[in-house]
């Protein structure tokens, strides 16, 4: 049970993570915001999951002097081979219609991810996932406003199917279960499969970027195939795409190379001095 | 209604009567403009402080601290949001054309925005001393500001900052009780940001300073700038830290503390964008902003949605000369 629960932590804790990258160098003011309020929204996510986590092994977590640090430790201190984060949270966008496309379809998945949990035998998960599913609304409702203006616009459309080519790949490892999903199934903690929602994922990714597919720009069933084609000369252009995270079927148990980095930066004050409190 | 007045000395008796200005009045020029180079500098102080502090969002220690941090973030950005329509109602500038004129390096933000955060130490110093500085302003000019739109957008940011000076004295009350390094870390951060924050408040006010006359400003900087020495001072050596003022003293007959004399040139090199981070930081934020154009240019219907598509200069055109 502890690592289907990391692995939703993990993806929520990085995502949040990779938004707080985003904040102050927005398009304009209002992204600026957007940005800070999701990421704050994940962060929150992430650390009821880490500790529904902590209750598990017997930690009482109403008192924060008790739990924060707890959380903390899960959040930041495991060895990378215990993260089960998928891929497409654990890569640094470089550009902002990166940042967007990986909004859109995270915050897609993540709102059929706490469907499953909904009437979840676990109950402090159940009602996590209510408070969650509230906020899951706001942000799907943010990127989409966005794409239906930006899909209008051609320069805008060339951009977000060049964004796209580099994160589709990322997908299906996004719904990769962990192995300890099997448990989680047998014991009514979800009611199904993350493995189950790339095919709904992927259809209503197709109806999102229709646009796009129209134009010759991608073809259909991009998510689920890999690289898709194109004639048009890519966007973003200057850029060398990083290597293929296509589908590994490692369960989650493979870090990509931002990884480490990643938590490098993360822990950077941490690790200034190990045994202060901030 | 939009009101109006014959000369400047009826328009400053009515300030002077506690007169509150509308955007949609008449005020004279001089005064509109001086109110919106006021509120746009302002504007651009919140956006240019949450730069200087993105730097170190990713790497807040703590998962809900960082939750904190983003809430305070959040808070500084909708502050020059609000701002920046403030000043575009004055219909000088659109907020596209502040944000690009502050882009261009044509136009001004705090001197503390043009130093760089290098350590976490120096986000909490920011958190702690810039913001307070900056609070005490901003309670002074809410005191009694004349133009009414900016009056009622600093009660709510005023309201807002009282959040982060706790957040921010929170967090180097954890670190003067904290470990060597970590005091040592919050010393070398106070060494660098001291001046800068005292330099916030700018020189003594000058006797005919036009911003304490039309009630833009209700105190002399001077007397700010001492209300900030004497809450800081006494404060952090309390917490056993060393104030880099090679001259300060306690007046037993003023019952005060004295900084000594203050070096101006350094505020005088950041009004020049010359301070040691302001080609970094313009540069920095001009490129991220020719990098999202496309984004603005996609989602532009022809207005400036900025300034909610209103035209006030041509509002200003037709006002009657005062």
């Amino acid at each position: 049970m502890r690592e289907f629960l990391l692995a939703f932590a993990d993806d929520e804790h990085l995502m949040g993570q990779q938004h707080t990258e985003w904040i102050g160098v927005a398009p304009f003011l209002e992204e600026d915001l957007a940005f800070s309020s999701i990421g704050q929204d994940e962060l929150g996510h992430a650390a009821m999951l880490y500790e529904l986590v902590l209750e598990l092994n017997g930690l009482e977590t109403s008192d924060p002097a008790i739990s924060d640090p707890a959380i903390d430790k899960l959040a930041f201190g495991r060895s990378s081979s215990d993260y089960r984060s998928c891929h497409l949270v654990e890569y640094s966008t470089r550009h902002w219609s990166e940042a967007l496309v990986r909004h859109w379809i995270y915050d897609t998945f993540e709102e059929l991810r706490w469907r499953l949990l909904i009437d979840s035998t676990m109950t402090p998960l159940a009602s996590v996932t209510s408070k969650a599913l509230r906020e899951e609304a706001f942000h799907r409702r943010h990127a989409n406003a966005l794409l239906d203006k930006l899909l209008e616009a051609p320069e805008a459309r060339a951009r977000i199917a060049a964004a796209l080519k580099v994160i589709a790949p990322m997908v299906p490892g996004l719904c990769e279960p962990v192995a300890g999903e099997a448990e989680a199934l047998a014991e009514g903690v979800t009611t199904g499969s993350i493995a189950d929602l790339l095919e709904p994922l992927t259809e209503a990714a197709n109806r999102r970027f229709a646009q796009l597919i129209d134009c010759g720009l991608v073809t259909t069933g991009f998510i689920g195939g890999g690289i898709i084609g194109g004639s048009q000369t890519d966007a973003n252009s200057s850029d060398t795409n990083p290597q293929d995270y296509s589908h590994a079927s490692s369960g989650r148990t493979q870090r990509s190379e931002f990884f480490d980095p990643l938590m490098t930066r993360m822990r950077e004050v941490l690790d200034y001095d190990p045994t202060a409190v901030w | 209604m939009a009101r109006s007045w014959e000369t400047m000395q009826e328009f400053e008796a009515f300030l002077n009567e506690g007169g509150l200005v509308e955007a949609n009045d008449d005020m004279p020029d001089p005064y509109r403009q001086a109110v919106f180079t006021f509120i746009e500098m302002h504007a651009n102080s919140e956006l240019m402080g949450g730069l200087t502090e993105r730097d170190w969002i990713p790497k807040t220690p703590g998962l809900r601290h960082k939750m904190a941090v983003l809430a305070k973030t959040q808070d500084e950005i909708g502050h020059g949001h609000l701002l920046y329509m403030v000043a575009a109602d004055l219909g000088i500038k659109t907020r596209t054309q502040m944000l690009e004129d502050l882009f261009a390096g044509r136009s001004r933000f705090h001197n503390v925005f043009h130093y760089r955060a290098v350590t976490w130490g120096d986000q909490v110093a920011i958190a702690f001393l810039v913001d307070a500085a900056a609070l005490l302003s901003q309670q002074a000019v809410f005191k009694n500001c004349s133009y009414g739109p900016y009056k009622r957008i600093l009660r709510r940011i005023i309201a807002e900052e009282g959040f982060h000076m706790r957040l921010g004295e929170d967090r180097m009350m954890r670190i003067a009780e904290g470990t060597p390094r970590q005091r040592q870390m919050f010393q070398e951060s106070l060494n660098r940001w001291f001046w800068p924050a005292l330099q916030l408040f700018g020189p003594d006010s000058k006797p005919d300073d036009v911003l304490l006359r039309w009630h833009i400003k209700s105190e002399r900087n001077e007397v700010l700038r001492d209300r900030w020495v004497q809450k800081f001072v006494p404060m952090l050596t309390g917490y056993g830290f060393t104030v880099p003022a090679s001259e300060l003293r306690w007046d037993d007959e003023t019952r005060r503390w004295d900084v000594g004399p203050i070096d101006w040139a350094p505020l005088e090199r950041t009004l020049a964008q010359g301070g040691p981070d302001s080609t970094r930081r313009i540069a920095e934020a001009a490129d991220n902003w020719q990098r999202t154009a496309w984004v603005r240019a996609a989602l532009s219907d022809g207005s400036d949605t900025a300034s909610n598509g209103v035209d006030h200069a041509s509002h200003m055109a037709a006002a009657a000369p005062v």
